[in-house]
C-alpha cells in the first residue's frame, strides 16, 4: 500500500474540473468564431461523412454537425447554471425561511421539502415536461421545481446549526434585526455548502436535460446535445458508421461537462466539510497480515519491570514537532503506576504510539520492551494488543460499537486465544467479574449507563488474560460516585488477577487513591516519576508541586 | 474483597432486556413511514388530476392525437370530454377521479384503446428484473469499491479509484447504453438488440436465457448508472465510522484488520441501505432513456411512447405507478432499518 498523500485529492480534482468547465464555457461563447456554419440550418446535403467542409460531416437534414457540437455547449451550460441557479435560489429561501423563522412555517416548508424529496428526480421531470411543454426555459423551470429541494434541506440543517452559534445568539440578544442577521452571519457561511448543492444541481440538470431531448421532449428548435444523440440514433448511426461522428462527440461533450461539474462539487464538498479533506485519518491498523492465527501468549514473564519505555519520540507525522519529547519511563510488574499529565502532555499519544493505534504516518522513535521484547513495530504492536496488553480506551461512551450486543463484542475479543463456546462462557464471566448483571448481558451499548459501557470496556481488555491493563482516562466523564467505583473495580481485578496496570489521568487527586508509583508529564516530557506516596508528599519539581495541587472541583472543572 | 458492584447511578439507565417481539419495532417504523407515504401520495394524486389541466390549452387538444385535431366536430369533443371524464364542474370532474381511483380504474389508453391498469401490468415485470438486478448489482459494487477506498483512504489506490467512479459516473445512463449497444450488439455481435422477449418459441430453461440474454446490456448500463451514488455514500460513511472510537477499541482488543474492517463496515451499511432503496425508487421511471435505446418494454419506454403519441392516461397511470414505487420502496428502507440498527429496534434509554 503506497503512503498517505501530503494532500486531499479535492484540490486537484477541483482544479481539473473547472478547466473543464472552462473549456466548455470558451466552446460556448466562441461558439461562432469557432463553428463556421449554422447550427439549426442546412448547410450541405444530408448525411455527409466528415470532409474538409463539415469536420465532422452533416445529419439527416444537412446540418453542420461540428456546428451542432460547439452550440451544444451554450444550451448545456446554459439549462446547467440556469436550473441550478432557481433551484438554489428557491431553497435558500425555504432554508432560512424555515431555519430562521421556526414554527409552522418551518413545519409546512419542510413537509414540502419531504414530499418533493420522495418524488424520483427523472421520471418527475419526464412527467412535467411532458405535460408542460418543451422550451429549453420551461427544462430548466421544471428541473429546478424538482430539484430545490435537496439544497433546502441541506441549508436547512445548516441554518439551524449556525442560529446556534454564540455570535448569531449574541447578535440576536443585542436586537440585530432579522434581515442584517442572516445577510451578515448566516448566509456567508452558507457559500461553501451552497456552492456544493449548486455544482450538485448543474450536474443533475445537465444529464436530465440531455436525457428529455433523447427522449423527444427536448426544444426542437435548438441543436442540443442530447437532441444530436436522438436523432443520430433514429437514423440508425450505430449500423451505418455515423456513431463515429454523428454519436461520440457530443456524448464525450455531455460526459466532459458533468464531469467538470462532478469534479467541482467534489471539491465544493470538502471545503464545506473539511473532514472531509483531512489525510489523517488514514489507519495503519486496518492494514497489515489478514489473519493471525490464535495463539496463546508464551508464558514467560521476563523479569521487571514488565513495560519499560527509553527515549520515546512521537510526532503525529513527518515533519512536525514533536508531541512526545524524549520520555523514559518503567512500569514495575503487579503494581498500579499511573502516567499523570494535562490535557495536551502527550500521554494518551505515549500509549497509542506503543500501541500502534495512531492514525495517520506518525513518527515514532525511540526504544520500548514489553516482556524483553521489543515493542516499537507494526507487527510486534499487533502481536501484542489485545493478547498480552489490554487497553481499555478513552471515551468509552463510545468506545463499544452499537450494532452488536456486548456480550457478542467481549466473546470475539476473547476467541483471539480460545475456541468460540469458551469465549462465550468467557465473555459471560468476565461480564460477571465486572459487576454487570446477567440481565444487562445481552443488552446493546446504548441501553448501558456510562458507567456500565466503563466496566464492559474493561472486561473487553481482559478478555484474553493479559499481563498489563492500560487504562485511558477510565473516569472521565464519569460521576464521582461512579468514578470511585470504577477505580475500586481496576483495583480488585489487580489484586485477583494479579494484573500490572497502567492509568493514564489527568487526575492526580483520583488516581492517588490507587497507584502505587507516579509518573508525571508536562509537555511531552517526564519531569518526576517513582513511588507515588514519596512523590505525592514531597515532590521535587515546581510543576509537580502545582500539579499536585490542583483540586477537582465536584463538577470536574479545576478549582 | 472491594465492593465492585454497580452503584445506584451507574445502573440508572440500564434497561434489562425486555425482549420484544420481533414485530413491535417492525410495527413502529411503518407507523412512522406512514405520514410521509400518505403525503406523497396524495401529492401524487393531485397532481396527476392537475397537470393536464394545468398544462397550455385545452385539455382535449392533448388527448386528440394531432393529426386528427382539425378533424373532430364540437359534437365529438363533447363526446370525448365526457369519455375522458372532462365535462362538469372540476370539482365534479375531481370526486369521479377520485372513485374511479379507488376502484382501480384509471382511464382507456388513447393509443392502445386497452385499459390503462392492464398496459401498466404488462410493463412493470419487465421495469423490475430491470431495477432489481441493476440496483442490486451497483449496490453490492459500488459498495464494495466504495469500503475498500475508505480503507485506503488518502492514499494513491482511493484517489485512482474515486477518479475512476467519478469519471465512469459521469457518462449519461443512454449514452452509456448506446456504447455498449455498439460495442456487444452491433460489432461483437454478442447480444440482440432489440426487446425482452426472444422471437422464438423457446422454453424453460432456454427461454430463461434469451431473457438474460436481452437484459445483460440495459442491466450494464443502469448499472453503472447507480454504481457512483453507492460507491460515495459507502466511501463517506465508512469514512465516518473510521473515525469513531469503537474502531481504535477493535484493533486496540486485538482483532486483525478484517475483523476491525467489519466493525466499521456493520455501521456504515445504514446509509448504503438508504441509497439503495433511493435508486430504487429513482430507476422505476427513470430508467427511460436506458429502456428506450434497447426498446426494453419496461415503465420507462411506456413512459416514451406515451409522450411521443401523446397518450396521456397511460402517462398519468404511469406517475401514480412511480410514486407508489417510491412510497414502497421508503416503506421497505424503513422496515429494514430495525435489521440494521438495534439502536431503532430498541430504542432504549441512554444512561449517563
Amino acid at each position: 500500500m503506497s503512503s498517505t498523500l501530503k494532500r486531499s485529492p479535492g484540490r486537484t480534482l477541483g482544479r481539473l474540473g473547472l478547466v473543464l468547465l472552462a473549456l466548455s464555457a470558451s466552446a460556448a461563447m466562441f461558439a461562432p468564431l469557432v463553428a463556421r456554419h449554422s447550427p439549426t440550418r442546412p448547410s450541405g446535403l444530408p448525411l455527409r461523412r466528415p470532409g474538409l467542409g463539415h469536420p465532422l460531416g452533416t445529419d439527416d437534414l444537412g446540418v453542420d454537425i461540428f456546428a451542432q457540437l460547439v452550440y451544444g455547449a451554450r444550451i448545456s451550460l446554459a439549462i446547467g447554471v440556469g436550473a441550478a441557479a432557481l433551484a438554489l435560489a428557491i431553497g435558500l429561501l425555504v432554508a432560512v425561511v424555515a431555519g430562521w423563522k421556526r414554527g409552522w412555517a418551518e413545519a409546512v416548508l419542510m413537509r414540502l421539502t419531504d414530499v418533493t424529496l420522495a418524488f424520483p428526480f427523472l421520471p418527475l421531470v419526464l412527467v412535467l415536461a411532458a405535460f408542460l411543454g418543451r422550451g429549453l426555459v420551461t427544462t430548466a423551470v421544471v428541473i429546478a421545481a424538482v430539484s430545490w429541494a435537496r439544497p433546502a434541506r441541506v441549508l436547512w440543517a445548516q441554518v439551524l446549526k449556525l442560529r446556534e452559534f454564540q455570535h448569531v445568539q449574541a447578535a440576536r440578544a443585542m436586537g440585530g434585526s432579522g434581515t442584517r442577521i442572516v445577510s451578515r452571519h448566516i448566509l456567508t457561511r452558507l457559500t461553501p455548502l451552497a456552492s456544493a448543492q449548486f455544482v450538485r444541481v448543474a450536474n443533475a440538470a445537465v444529464i436530465s436535460e440531455a436525457a428529455l431531448a433523447f427522449l423527444g421532449l427536448g426544444d426542437p428548435n435548438q441543436a442540443s446535445w442530447g437532441i444530436m444523440l436522438s436523432n443520430a440514433s433514429s437514423n440508425n448511426a450505430l449500423l451505418t458508421g455515423a456513431w463515429k461522428w454523428w454519436m461520440l462527440p457530443p456524448g464525450f461533450a455531455l460526459t466532459v461537462v458533468v464531469l467538470g461539474f462532478a469534479f467541482t462539487g467534489y471539491a465544493c464538498e470538502e471545503w464545506a466539510d473539511p473532514r472531509l479533506a483531512s489525510t489523517s485519518g488514514r489507519l495503519r491498523f486496518l492494514s497489515g497480515p489478514r489473519r493471525r492465527p490464535p495463539t496463546v501468549a508464551p508464558v514467560a514473564p521476563a523479569g521487571d519491570p514488565i513495560l519499560e519505555v527509553r527515549d520515546l519520540v512521537v510526532s503525529y507525522r513527518r515533519g512536525t514537532p514533536p508531541a512526545v519529547k524524549g520520555v523514559s519511563f518503567e512500569v514495575p510488574r503487579g503494581r498500579i503506576t499511573a502516567l499523570v499529565g494535562e490535557s495536551g502532555s502527550g500521554k494518551s499519544t505515549i500509549v497509542m504510539g506503543l500501541l500502534g493505534l495512531l492514525p495517520g504516518d506518525p513518527v515514532v522513535q525511540g526504544e520500548a520492551t514489553f516482556e524483553g521484547r521489543k515493542l516499537l513495530s507494526a507487527a510486534a504492536a499487533a502481536r501484542v494488543r489485545g493478547r498480552r496488553i489490554g487497553l481499555v480506551t478513552q471515551a468509552a461512551m463510545n468506545a463499544l460499537n452499537p450494532a452488536y450486543t456486548i456480550h457478542a463484542q467481549i466473546a470475539e475479543a476473547a476467541e483471539l486465544t480460545m475456541p468460540p463456546d469458551r469465549a462465550r462462557r468467557r465473555a459471560t464471566e468476565l461480564l460477571g467479574d465486572v459487576g454487570l448483571p446477567a440481565s444487562a448481558h445481552q443488552a446493546y451499548p446504548h441501553e448501558l449507563s456510562g458507567g456500565m459501557r466503563q466496566r464492559v470496556i474493561i472486561a473487553m481488555a481482559l478478555a484474553n488474560s493479559p499481563d498489563l491493563l492500560i487504562a485511558d482516562e477510565p473516569t472521565t466523564g464519569l460521576d464521582l460516585v461512579t468514578q470511585a467505583s470504577i477505580l475500586r473495580l481496576v483495583q480488585d481485578l489487580k489484586d485477583r488477577l494479579g494484573l500490572t496496570v497502567l492509568i493514564i489521568t489527568h487526575d492526580v487527586q483520583m488516581v492517588l487513591r490507587v497507584a502505587d508509583e507516579l509518573v508525571i508529564l508536562e509537555d511531552g516530557r517526564v519531569v518526576e516519576r517513582g513511588d507515588a506516596s514519596k512523590v505525592a508528599s514531597a515532590p521535587t519539581e515546581d510543576y509537580s508541586r502545582r500539579l499536585l495541587n490542583t483540586r477537582l472541583s465536584p463538577l470536574g472543572a479545576r478549582a | 474483597m472491594a465492593d465492585i458492584s454497580l452503584t445506584p447511578t451507574e445502573a440508572f439507565g440500564h434497561q434489562s432486556d425486555s425482549r420484544w417481539s420481533g414485530l413491535v419495532p417492525i410495527g413502529r417504523q411503518f407507523l412512522r413511514a406512514l405520514p410521509l407515504a400518505a403525503l406523497v401520495l396524495g401529492v401524487a394524486v393531485i397532481l396527476n388530476f392537475a397537470l393536464p389541466r394545468l398544462a397550455p390549452g385545452d385539455p382535449i387538444d392533448f388527448l386528440v392525437p394531432a393529426e386528427q385535431a382539425n378533424a373532430i366536430s364540437a359534437e365529438q369533443r363533447e363526446q370525448l370530454a365526457g369519455s375522458y371524464g372532462l365535462n362538469g364542474s372540476e370539482w365534479e370532474q375531481f370526486t369521479r377521479y377520485l372513485g374511479n381511483l379507488v376502484q382501480g380504474d384509471l382511464g382507456i389508453s388513447t393509443r392502445h384503446g386497452r385499459p390503462v391498469t392492464s398496459l401498466l401490468a404488462e410493463r412493470l415485470p419487465w421495469t423490475l428484473l430491470l431495477v432489481g438486478t441493476s440496483v442490486l448489482l451497483s449496490t453490492l459494487i459500488g459498495a464494495a469499491l466504495g469500503f475498500r477506498s475508505a480503507w485506503r483512504r488518502g492514499t494513491r489506490s482511493d484517489v485512482r479509484t474515486l477518479t475512476g467512479v467519478m469519471v465512469a459516473d459521469s457518462f449519461p445512463p443512454f449514452f452509456v447504453a448506446l456504447l455498449l449497444m455498439l460495442l456487444f450488439s452491433v460489432q461483437l455481435k454478442l447480444l440482440p438488440v432489440f426487446g425482452a422477449l426472444p422471437g422464438t418459441e423457446a422454453q424453460g430453461l432456454a427461454f430463461a436465457f434469451e431473457v438474460a440474454r436481452r437484459a445483460v446490456l440495459p442491466i450494464a448500463a443502469l448499472t453503472l448508472a447507480g454504481l457512483g451514488s453507492a460507491y460515495l455514500v459507502a466511501r463517506s460513511s465508512a469514512v465516518s465510522e473510521l473515525g469513531e472510537d469503537y474502531v481504535t477499541m477493535a484493533a486496540a482488543k486485538g482483532l486483525d484488520p478484517s475483523g476491525v474492517r467489519r466493525h466499521a463496515r456493520r455501521n456504515a451499511l445504514v446509509p448504503v441501505w438508504t441509497v439503495a432503496m433511493l435508486n430504487v425508487g429513482a430507476l422505476f421511471g427513470g430508467a427511460a432513456p436506458v429502456e428506450t435505446v434497447f426498446s426494453y418494454p419496461g415503465l420507462g419506454r411506456l413512459i416514451y411512447e406515451s409522450v411521443l403519441s401523446r397518450d396521456y392516461p397511460v402517462l398519468q397511470g404511469c406517475f401514480l405507478l412511480i410514486a407508489l414505487g417510491v412510497i414502497a420502496a421508503n416503506l421497505v428502507a424503513e422496515l429494514v432499518y430495525p435489521f440494521l440498527d438495534p439502536r431503532v429496534r430498541r430504542p432504549g434509554k441512554v444512561g449517563g
